[in-house]
């Protein structure tokens, strides 16, 4: 029986009340059950380095060399949030070899949501 | 009919693999990994065959692998601002045009910013007004005798400067 091929999950996440920016990487089968994940500040980058497209780049890196050696060939990726690094792992995913069915973006929009915070 | 039939499945098993090799789970995973199941990979392969019912599903799987699994991942994933299909030659570059053009297209991180702080009612109608304006200054171009309109402007100031007095006559005054 063949493997279900393995997708890849991209997701961004942007905490605006602590004012720092981080990417987080992760890999998940077609089911959604996580197989490796990475992210800015576990490739070693501390404070407002972690919202930097090299940031993203290693992140991304990092997840895909954990799982091609489980023979994942193709992915599937999903965008969450907006800034510069969305490119930047873009690139770096396209470059690892992996070839991609589709990008997505999943970014979140609420149906007017909570009342966020006032502007400083 | 029968001979078709065997065909297809003889290709079918030529496309299967005779022994198939789960990919290998870590023994020992690093600190950050999350706990994945490390059960016996035979447990995890009579999941996945349990998944597959029909044969067309299966026949699927086979051919096109990532496509057989689209619909499950889309209802997980529900839904999703933009959606771009790559091909497999496609240069970096063209992928990313076509990515960001997609995603300015549908307004996401204009709405991400948007939504980053509370908007008055003021701001709301000013960002409303300025929306307005844009979308009918594409809607109405500017008319093109611009030049024109301008010589008109200048030749009624023309006139009515002459038509004004201010200017004291010539000569002595009469008393």
């Amino acid at each position: 029986m063949l493997e279900p091929p393995l997708s890849c999950q991209l997701s961004i996440t942007r905490k605006s009340a602590l004012s720092f920016n981080n990417t987080i990487v992760t890999v998940t089968d077609v089911w959604g059950r996580v197989v490796s994940w990475s992210s800015a500040s576990t490739c070693g980058f501390k404070g407002t380095r972690k919202g930097t497209p090299l940031a993203a780049q290693t992140a991304v890196g990092n997840a895909i060399r954990a799982v091609v050696d489980q023979c994942m060939q193709r992915a599937e990726v999903m965008i969450k949030g907006p800034g510069l690094e969305r490119d930047a792992a873009l690139r770096a995913i396209r470059r690892s070899g992996i070839l991609l069915s589709f990008v997505r973006d999943v970014t979140p929009m609420p149906h007017n949501g909570y009342r966020h915070p006032k502007k400083t | 009919m029968a001979f078709s039939l065997t065909s297809l499945s003889k290709s079918l098993s030529s496309l299967l693999p005779s022994q198939h090799s789960l990919p290998n789970l870590p023994q020992n995973p690093p600190n950050f990994a999350p706990p994945v199941s490390q059960s016996d990979p035979k447990s995890t392969s009579i999941r996945l065959s349990s998944c597959l019912t029909t044969p067309a599903e299966e026949t699927n799987a086979i051919t096109c692998p990532s496509f057989a699994y689209a619909n499950t991942l889309f209802f997980k994933s529900g839904h999703y601002n933009v959606q771009v299909v790559v091909a497999d030659n496609e240069p970096e570059d063209k992928l990313l045009g076509r990515f960001r053009r997609a995603v300015f297209k549908a307004g996401v991180i204009q709405e991400c910013k948007r939504r980053m702080f509370f908007e008055s009612s003021q701001e709301k109608k000013k960002r409303k007004v300025r929306e307005a304006s844009k979308r009918n200054r594409r809607r109405r171009p500017k008319p093109k005798d611009s030049a024109q309109s301008k010589e008109e402007t200048s030749k009624k100031d023309d006139d009515e400067e002459a038509g004004d007095n201010w200017e004291l006559p010539e000569g002595d005054l009469p008393y």
